[in-house]
């Protein structure tokens, strides 16, 4: 009859009060359940959205801040470029795996033509065509092709010779070299026009245009579009295609072929219009090519919020950090409502069971005033018949959560549902957050979709710990009334 | 000599004043013999068995166990090892039978305990007068005599020398009482306890080694 074998029995003997606490214990097991069910699944989902959306960062102008602006503030603020020193500081810190900077220019072809997909035919030209889009870079290896948007199917990469002198090599997609009978170690030729535009007329006039001839090093093939075909909600598909056309026609080049053109675009205008030639003279100011966009991509998407707080102090004003994972804030507006939800939910059910069962307990314990009494009066120690106490309450606690684990699991299951279900009819406008080095395409729906309330290990002992330390605790606080009795007092 | 008070003081505090309900008492106990101590209702009985019983301390005097101050020993190692206890109102565990409530005490103390404990129980029990159908009962479905008799094995339980009681018939009638009191001279004479029955009753006091009676914080023997 030791004080473990008498907790046990005191659970057996006393089957109604050991009825009462189960199942006080199991109601308020399931809210804590639920509520970490919830949780664990909001955090679930935020892991794989983020995941998904890409370790990937950038530096932009933050517009909103700009927005704020007064007219007085715009006086005195000056908007600094980002300089290449900056970008390659930054892709020195340590949360960043590799990084490279482009420069983006459109031009047209007279020799090839560009792959319209689908929409062929569809697409009526005015003006000058534009229908490739040169993307400069620095990063030899390729960053799309690192990071599997584009596979190399055929040729190489660039050398970072080839990329730091600027030689006149490229790589396209295999839909264009198919569609122009292109081979590695072929060249094509773009050109390069400069129009003025007549305000009057409206019309665009040639004045000058020059070759751009290209090597073909290498190949890509899109691995992007693939995902999507099975995904394929029809809205999204219009995007979808128009973004796959674009990537279809990017042609990789070396960051100083496209200051070039850009620089010879831009001097030959100031010959052609006098006027904006003057005005420019007046300004004074050195004309630079160099407006990059850095694209970092970091070891791991968690990082995303690390490496902004320590890249922000290093930018000039009116410039912030833009993550991949910040598209997230905007599209997981029903789980994050849930998740919140289920935060108070948490904390509440944790009050109520410290204070229910606190109170349960202290009503228990004096109801058995005089048998403790005993136990003391025979020379027990307080330490153990706390401990007698304290096995009565945890394996009953034990059978509950171990009930409630399910239970409140599957109930967490239901209500997320019912709550997903409400919510869908008002997030049917998806967003998508496209332009910009950082292109993402999940939507609420992706969020929605990937939400899954499940019975993980993480999940079980998670609410194991939290349950039976809540349980711990709202006996240890009615359990200090066993330290303070006399045994004189009750049994004399 | 088992037990000795010396110089025993206990009050209780009435505003300014201080009410002595024990003052600079001492009484002396040996093995083998029966004591009773009487006294009105009021008088301090419980409260003197209770400093003999480390339920509760003096103000100041000692109380000393085989010649050592039960202070020293630990008030509840000495509950554990030392003294049976017998109360007025039986204070048994209802929710176990008669003989878990003899267990009770068995794996409490530090005492040698026989192997077979449970045999040892129901044997104790028998020997008190519980047969072994009554000592599988819940002690709630005992009489009051019945019930006391097991209060009693709980006290013999763990092989002490020393059995204090409180009234332990205040609550039976005239022949159940000396089927109790027998069974104390018998634990006296014939197993050598010290066995101190403090009571209202001259009867029992009678039939007593020695009696002493308490009037104001003070004892003297009774003839
Ligand atoms: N908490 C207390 N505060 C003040 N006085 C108390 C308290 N407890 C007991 N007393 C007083 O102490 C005195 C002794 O009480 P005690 O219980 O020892 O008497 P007793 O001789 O056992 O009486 P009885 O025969 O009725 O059991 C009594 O007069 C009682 O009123
Ligand atoms: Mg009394």
């Amino acid at each position: 009859m030791n004080f473990i074998k008498r907790g046990f029995l005191g659970i057996t003997r006393k089957k109604g009060k050991s009825l009462i606490l189960l199942a006080v214990i199991f109601i308020l097991g399931n809210l804590i359940s639920g509520a970490i069910s919830i949780q664990q699944a909001t955090t679930n989902v935020e892991a794989n959205i983020k995941e998904r959306l890409g370790a990937t960062a950038t530096v932009e102008l933050d517009y909103e801040e700009m927005d704020k602006l007064s007219e007085a503030d715009w006086e005195n603020t000056v908007i600094e470029d980002l300089s290449v020193d900056l970008m390659k500081q930054i892709g020195e810190l340590s949360y960043v795996k590799y990084y490279d900077f482009n420069i983006m220019h459109w031009l047209g072809s007279e020799s090839i033509d560009s792959y319209q997909g689908d929409m062929e035919g569809e697409v009526v030209h005015h003006g000058p065509s534009m229908d490739f889009m040169l993307k400069g870079i620095n990063y030899a290896p390729v960053l799309d092709i690192e990071e599997q948007k584009a596979k190399l199917v055929d040729g190489r990469v660039f050398t970072q010779e080839e990329v730091d002198n600027g030689t006149s090599v490229a790589i396209i997609s295999n839909k264009l070299a198919e569609k122009n009978n292109l081979n590695v170690g072929d060249t094509f030729t773009l050109v390069n026009e400069v129009y003025t535009w007549d305000e009057e007329t409206g019309e665009d006039n040639l004045v000058t245009s020059r070759d751009v001839v290209l090597e073909i090093i290498g190949i890509f093939e899109s691995q992007t579009i693939k995902q999507d075909d099975s995904e394929g909600s029809s809205e999204m598909g219009g995007m979808m295609d128009f973004m796959d056309i674009e990537f279809q026609n990017t042609v990789y080049v070396p960051n100083p072929i496209i200051v070039d053109e850009m620089k010879y675009q831009y001097e030959e205008y100031l010959k052609a219009d006098e006027e904006y030639a003057e005005m420019v003279a007046a300004e004074g100011e050195e004309a630079s090519f160099e407006y990059y966009t850095p694209l970092y991509v970091l070891n791991n998407p968690e990082d995303s919020e690390a490496f902004a707080e320590e890249v922000a102090p290093l930018l000039p004003n009116l410039y912030k950090v833009h993550s991949a994972t910040d598209q997230y804030d905007s599209i997981a507006g029903p789980v994050e409502s849930m998740s919140n939800l289920s935060r108070y939910v948490l904390y509440a059910a944790i009050g109520a069971t410290v204070l229910i069962i606190g109170l349960v307990v202290l009503l228990f314990l004096r109801d058995r005033k005089r048998e403790l009494g005993i136990y003391l009066s025979l020379g027990e120690k307080r330490g153990r018949v706390i401990g007698q106490i304290l096995i009565e309450v945890m394996v009953i606690a034990l059978i509950a959560i171990s009930l409630s684990l399910f239970t409140g699991n599957l109930i967490a299951g239901q209500v997320s549902e019912t709550m997903i279900n409400a919510d869908d009819q008002s997030y049917q406008d998806d967003y998508m957050y496209y332009g910009g080095a950082i292109q993402t395409h999940l939507t609420t729906q992706d969020v929605l979709d990937s939400y899954e309330v499940s019975l993980n290990s993480s999940f079980v002992l998670a609410f194991f710990g939290i349950g039976l330390l809540t349980i711990l605790i709202s006996t240890v606080i009615p359990l200090i009334y066993i330290l303070r009795l006399n045994p004189k007092k009750i049994l004399m | 000599m088992i037990l000795e008070a010396k110089d025993l003081n206990y009050f209780y505090q009435d505003g300014e004043q201080r009410r002595y309900i024990l003052k600079d008492t001492s009484i002396s106990f040996e093995k083998g013999k029966f004591y009773t101590i009487l006294g009105q209702s009021g008088s301090g009985k419980t409260t003197l068995l209770s400093l003999l019983s480390a339920l509760d301390s003096p103000h100041s005097g000692t109380v000393l166990f085989n010649n050592e101050d039960i202070k020293k020993i630990g008030y509840e190692k000495y509950r554990r090892n030392n003294v049976g206890i017998i109360f007025q109102s039986y204070n048994l565990i209802p929710t176990f039978t008669a003989v878990e409530n003899v267990l009770i005490p068995m794996t409490i103390t530090e005492n040698d305990v026989p192997e077979d404990a449970k045999t040892v129980a129901y044997n104790l029990l028998d020997y008190i007068g519980i047969v072994k159908s009554k000592a599988d009962r819940p002690v709630n479905k005992l009489s009051g005599g019945e019930q006391q008799r097991v209060a009693i094995a709980r006290a013999l339980a763990t092989n002490v020398e020393l059995i204090l009681a409180d009234e332990p018939t205040g609550n039976l009638d005239e022949e159940m009482e000396q089927e109790i009191i027998d069974i104390f001279k018998r634990l006296a004479h014939e197993h050598d306890k010290c066995v101190v029955v403090v009571t209202h009753s001259n009867e029992i006091a009678l039939q007593s080694d020695q009696a002493f009676l308490l009037r104001k914080g003070v004892l003297t023997a009774y003839e």
